[in-house]
């Protein structure tokens, strides 16, 4: 079985709701960069290593909530294919929040910036947050496309779903340091 | 963390040939299986398994698969020699390629075996649409009655020359689409062979611009 049908080779893709767009529609660069995010989940998923299963669980859900997530941007507003999509709901919004605090009140407090980095999973968890980032900024510039019903309701929910991701990847990659013993680094003005 | 897939045990209880390849299957439906027209599913038997689309309709009693047997497919010879009563297992049904009511006219496309979720929807209640079904001869067209009775247009769409009390359109399905569907903006429903969803979404890109386009690949 072959992967391939060639029907995006002329520069254009088909959207979820059917339509075909140019794959430099800014929707498209929006659910890129929500699948980009997925993918680096998958690195630090993988540099984890199964050493915390617990971790690596709430992230594999993480990545499926990513995918639902994707649906919903890949669907334009008025399509009657968002009818078919599971919706993103508060819950998942609050099981985020959850975690974060459950996170925190294992770190000890932040006197300043950190710089990114340290023990190769806390890496991985700061080149995520800022992958997600770029992808909230970029599912922000298509808001004006969501105005009103379940589509506008679901959009406020992605984004503010990838707020949340942010915060948690943030608190995540000082907590893949303290996990593995190494210091946050804070940055000093020269 | 590995996904895991729910299966239903059913029983193969009935196989009606449509041609010296083609042929139809059906199986039981398990009790509460809820599936929607157009949807596929996977067929598992011993360690094989394959994608199939019912040609059925959800409320029937019974699946109904329309499968063309492959020379060198392992899975197919299983499905038309296997016996009446076997048991074979089956998943949830998956996929989106469903029909989607809009103010756009649809146009069904399907090469082969391809007509089957267009013909599980025409059983299920879809009218007037537009449906091209492209064959490398008469014999291949199955359902032809029942399609041709509900849809605005019926085109069997024939690769090679033929003989043929029926009328038909003498050409590959993006030929016609090409030469005779009237620019406008449709909703394309195309399932079939690579090359076939490949070429005709190329068509719309340049004629049928803003259209929307639905696809389920059949291998």
């Amino acid at each position: 079985m072959k992967i391939y049908t060639g029907t995006g080779d002329r520069g254009q893709t088909s959207l979820f709701s059917g339509e075909r767009v140019a794959k430099s529609d800014r929707r498209i660069a929006a659910y890129g960069d929500v699948d980009e995010l997925n993918s680096s989940l998958g690195a630090l998923v993988a540099a984890l290593a199964d050493k915390k299963p617990d971790l690596t669980d709430r992230l594999r859900q993480i990545q499926a909530d990513l995918f639902q997530l994707s649906a919903i941007l890949a669907v334009t507003p008025d399509s009657p294919a968002m009818d078919s999509l599971a919706e993103i709901t508060d819950s998942q919004i609050m099981e985020l929040e959850e975690t974060i605090d459950q996170l925190d009140a294992q770190l000890p407090s932040l006197a300043g910036f950190i710089l990114p980095g340290g023990h190769p999973t806390a890496a991985w968890a700061h080149i995520c947050r800022t992958v997600c980032r770029r992808a909230e900024r970029n599912v922000s510039r298509i808001s004006d496309e969501y105005v009103a019903g379940k589509a506008a309701s679901q959009y406020q929910l992605a984004l503010v779903y990838l707020n949340r991701l942010s915060d948690y990847l943030f608190v995540l990659a000082r907590y893949c340091n303290h996990l593995h013993g190494v210091s946050d680094t804070l940055w000093k003005q020269k | 963390m590995e996904a895991e897939i729910i299966t239903f045990p059913t029983k193969l209880i009935d196989r009606r040939w449509l041609s010296t390849r083609t042929f139809e299957i059906k199986f039981r439906k398990p009790a509460s299986y809820k599936i929607n027209s157009g949807q596929r599913i996977q067929i598992y038997y011993q360690s094989m398994q394959r994608d199939y689309t019912p040609v059925s309709a959800p409320g029937d009693p019974e699946i109904t698969f329309c499968i063309r047997k492959v020379d060198t497919g392992k899975f197919t010879s299983v499905l038309s020699t296997a016996e009446i009563g076997t048991r074979f297992d089956i998943s949830a049904p998956g996929g989106y390629f469903t029909f989607k009511p809009s103010p756009r006219p649809p146009v069904f496309v399907a090469t082969g075996t391809g007509i089957a979720p267009f013909c599980s929807m025409a059983r299920s209640g879809v009218t007037d649409f537009t449906l091209l079904h492209g064959v490398d001869s008469p014999q291949d067209l199955y359902y032809q009655a029942k399609l041709e009775s509900v849809a605005v247009l019926y085109m069997p769409c024939i690769s090679r020359a033929c003989q043929s009390s029926i009328k038909y359109f003498h050409g590959r399905v993006t030929d016609y689409l090409q030469k005779h569907l009237p620019t406008a903006v449709y909703d394309f429903y195309l399932c079939g062979r690579r090359e076939m969803i490949r070429d005709v979404t190329w068509l719309v890109d340049e004629k049928f611009q803003d259209s929307r386009i639905y696809t389920e690949t059949f291998y």
